[in-house]
């Protein structure tokens, strides 16, 4: 019997304390070991991934109890695909933190990295489970260790942001754990087989439906779903630029996915789409999630605040995608979990670039940036056209799903939202390009008295490595696309 | 704005209410809850882990896994407060008393530190001079506090206590102790050095323990397959397991405990505080 699903989560997690004893021995080395241990757990999500590819889906029963009395792992398709990226999202930002984190936070470096290590194994244990309390407390574990590691940003802003999120969180936390109740009283079980099993005989019950609506709360505020999302922003950009770029590509994607997960595992189709018939208003609140959050970008005068407003905007194409209730639908919101991923950690990771040399990030420091950070700014503008959807790039290929779906269910808005979004990202894009390439360097920038004595001040080779990297595999998967919706996706819709 | 927040009270609490509509009876024997799994739990946790406490073999083995991670977000949360109120940054303003005459020196705005030993204590500037009464009666309390909570530790097996209940009424003891004398007397007896590798070290036994099992042949955290490395009755060893990863939890939050009461009081000097 192989360990490959446990050690996922538990290479990071012994490591995290490892990392926590070596803060007080020797602080150096808690960062090789964080190296250490997110390297294996991305090997075995490597492994897992196969497996699961060859040979369907893999329980792993912890302590050896068999499910609905002990906790288990089941990792099918969709879980595996989201581990392997949860991992390497976590490892490729960890080679580009060493000198950010350096720089913001030298003082406390081993203890952050020590929280680090339990932020990601948080989302890693959230993907992996089939249990719906385990998952409660993996989301608890998730959500405390960044609300520290945000209020550890900014000295004057941070706190308070926190302290926000650490409200609008906690209720969500609990609205979920509440529902877990609801579905406690009614079936008796924890387990997400076992649940959906008895679901299946008692779909009319109304404690059902209320669990069921109190769960999808608590995961929409978790994810920031529009009228829930006001927490964001703030939190996000105040944050340590290390955790920054972890957080915002993933905390949002795994709830995500924890929404999917409920809605064909737990609950079940059926359920949702015939019983309910709850789909028109979902979709259509992700119409306003998606426009809001666009027009909220446009007004933003902070790149990091912008990007933030984006992914607000994002959250509503997945969600909606999700709830327009086919196959198209599904596959382009499952698509988007990974593309968006990608995209988001493209786009901060160059926004973590230029803050290394830039410290502020007001549109208008960012003149004559083409210049001064040449590389930073080739992934910028390619991460940049994928959020858009220009074509090579993966987000063109997501968003093509999600439209073709709007279209078969009929939701013309939801279709219309899309397009005038990525219209007005389009613009959005267009306008810091036009600050960064034709506005001149203001004389505080340059060294030099003419625009010739430009001097290229990029950020460290180790930030940019890993953002070219990420920059390259959005094309890399914008052309697999194919592959993976094949081999993956449908499969487990199926 | 707040008649919004009226009215969404008012529909959080319409929809518990509905919800509430199809609950089982109260105590209802019937219920899905106490059918469907807890049956298997009473007859077999027994004869299965040897641990006459229902509870913690729910807790620590059946559902360790989620225990698991509570100890470590117990850890994280004493981490949280290390992290973000440590204050190492020198204070201004220092007390210090001359021991041999008692004289009490104010020193502002100096870089100068003095070396504190034999000759010279640091002080607190609201000092107040410890009650004899309160010290004493904590220092004949605190150890039996301290015995106390070994028990609670040891006994989670077979009373209701466990690494949790423990822990708190160590770590309490250890806050007495802060609290009767002051602040200092604690942080000089024990070091935040040691605090700190403890919570850790805690956590890790658990985890560690898990893991043993893992190269052993088993899952994650079935100590059955420790039996080889533990001598005596091979049925014991689930309780065994058990027992360590309480002992774990026990000393975590222990640590966490006073990490946490320590960065709180003293804003994150260290220095003085309640």
């Amino acid at each position: 019997m192989d360990n490959y699903p446990a050690l996922i989560v538990i290479a990071p997690l012994l490591t995290a304390f490892l990392a926590g004893i070596a803060v007080w021995i020797r602080e150096r080395l808690a960062y090789p070991i964080a190296l250490t241990g997110l390297a294996v757990s991305i090997f075995s999500a490597g492994k897992v991934l196969m497996q699961v590819i060859t040979s369907g889906t893999i329980q792993y029963r912890l302590a050896g109890w068999a499910p609905p009395m002990g906790i288990e792992y089941r990792i099918d398709l969709l879980n595996a695909m989201v581990l392997l990226l949860v991992s390497s999202i976590a490892f490729l930002n960890l080679v580009a933190s060493y000198k950010s984190v350096d720089q913001e936070i030298n003082d406390r470096a081993g203890s952050f990295y020590t929280m680090y290590l339990l932020f990601v194994t948080g989302l890693l244990g959230v993907t992996v489970t089939g249990d719906l309390f385990n998952l409660y407390v993996l989301i608890e574990l998730t959500s405390l260790t960044s609300y520290a590691m945000i209020a550890l940003g900014d000295r004057d802003r941070a706190p308070l942001a926190s302290l926000n999120y650490v409200f609008i969180g906690v209720i969500g936390a609990s609205f979920y754990l509440l529902g877990v109740g609801y579905l406690y009283m009614q079936t008796g079980s924890l387990n997400m087989a076992d649940v959906a099993n008895i679901l299946s005989g008692i779909q009319g019950s109304s404690t059902v439906l209320t669990a069921f609506i109190l769960m999808m709360i608590g995961i929409w505020i978790k994810m920031a779903f529009f009228p829930m999302h006001v927490w964001l922003p703030n939190a996000y950009t105040y944050s340590p630029i290390g955790f920054a770029r972890v957080v915002a590509p993933l905390m949002t994607k795994v709830m995500i996915y924890v929404m999917i997960r409920l809605m064909i595992t737990v609950f079940g189709f059926d359920y949702i789409f015939k019983t309910l018939n709850l789909s028109d208003a979902v979709v259509w609140l992700g119409t306003i999630a998606i426009l809001s959050g666009a027009v909220m970008a446009l007004s933003q005068k902070n790149l990091k605040k912008m990007l933030t407003y984006i992914i607000v905007c994002e959250i509503g194409y997945m969600v909606g995608g999700a709830w327009l209730g086919n196959q198209l639908g599904m596959t382009g919101a499952i698509l988007h979990i990974l593309n968006d991923a990608l995209m988001t950690f493209a786009l901060f990771l160059a926004v973590g670039n230029m803050a290394y040399r830039l410290k502020k990030l007001d549109l208008t420091d960012l003149q004559g940036l083409f210049g001064k950070m040449p590389w930073t700014m080739a992934g910028f503008v390619l991460a940049a056209f994928s959020i858009i959807g220009v074509p090579p790039t993966c987000g063109f290929f997501s968003k093509w799903y999600l439209i073709l779906g709007a279209f078969e269910a009929g939701a013309y808005h939801f279709a219309g939202a899309l397009i005038i979004s990525s219209l007005l990202s389009a613009v959005l894009f267009f306008k810091v390009f036009e600050i960064c390439f034709f506005e001149p360097m203001s004389k505080d920038h340059g060294h030099g008295e003419s625009h010739s004595q430009v001097v290229i001040e990029e950020a460290p080779i180790s930030m940019l490595f890993v953002s070219g990297l990420v920059s390259l595999s959005l094309i890399v998967a914008g052309l697999y696309s194919g592959t993976i919706v094949n081999t993956i996706i449908l499969p487990f819709l199926k | 704005m707040k008649f919004l927040g009226v009215v969404i009270v008012c529909l959080t609490g319409a929809l518990l209410l509905y919800g509430t509509g199809e609950f089982p009876d109260w105590g209802d024997p019937n219920s899905p809850a106490s059918l469907h799994l807890s049956n298997d739990y009473i007859e077999k946790a027994f004869e299965e882990t040897q641990v006459p406490n229902l509870v913690t073999a729910v807790l620590a083995d059946y559902r360790g896994f989620d225990t698991m991670f509570e100890t470590s977000v117990i850890f994280c949360a004493g981490l949280a407060c290390f992290l973000l109120l440590r204050d190492f940054s020198q204070k201004k303003e220092r007390f210090y008393r001359h021991i041999p005459t008692g004289v009490i020196l104010h020193v502002k705005n100096s870089k100068k530190i003095l070396k504190v030993g034999k000759e010279f204590e640091h002080m607190d500037k609201d000092w107040v001079p410890s009650d004899l009464i309160i010290k004493t009666v904590c220092r004949i309390i605190i150890p039996f506090i301290q015995l106390y909570a070994l028990y609670v530790v040891a006994h989670g097996d077979f009373s209701p206590g466990g690494g949790f209940q423990g822990g708190v009424i160590f770590g309490s003891s250890l806050i007495l102790l802060a609290i009767s004398y002051d602040l200092k007397t604690l942080v000089n007896r024990i070091k935040e050095k040691v605090f700190g590798i403890y919570a850790a070290i805690g956590v890790l036994i658990y985890v560690g323990i898990g893991a043993i099992c893992m190269p052993m042949g088993g899952n994650f955290l079935d100590y059955s397959k420790l039996a080889p490395l533990v001598p005596g009755d091979p049925h014991h060893i689930r309780a065994l397991g058990m027992l360590g990863i309480e002992i774990g939890v026990g000393i975590a939050v222990t640590a966490v405990m006073a990490i946490i009461y320590i960065n709180i009081v003293s804003e994150g000097r260290h220095d003085e505080g309640l």
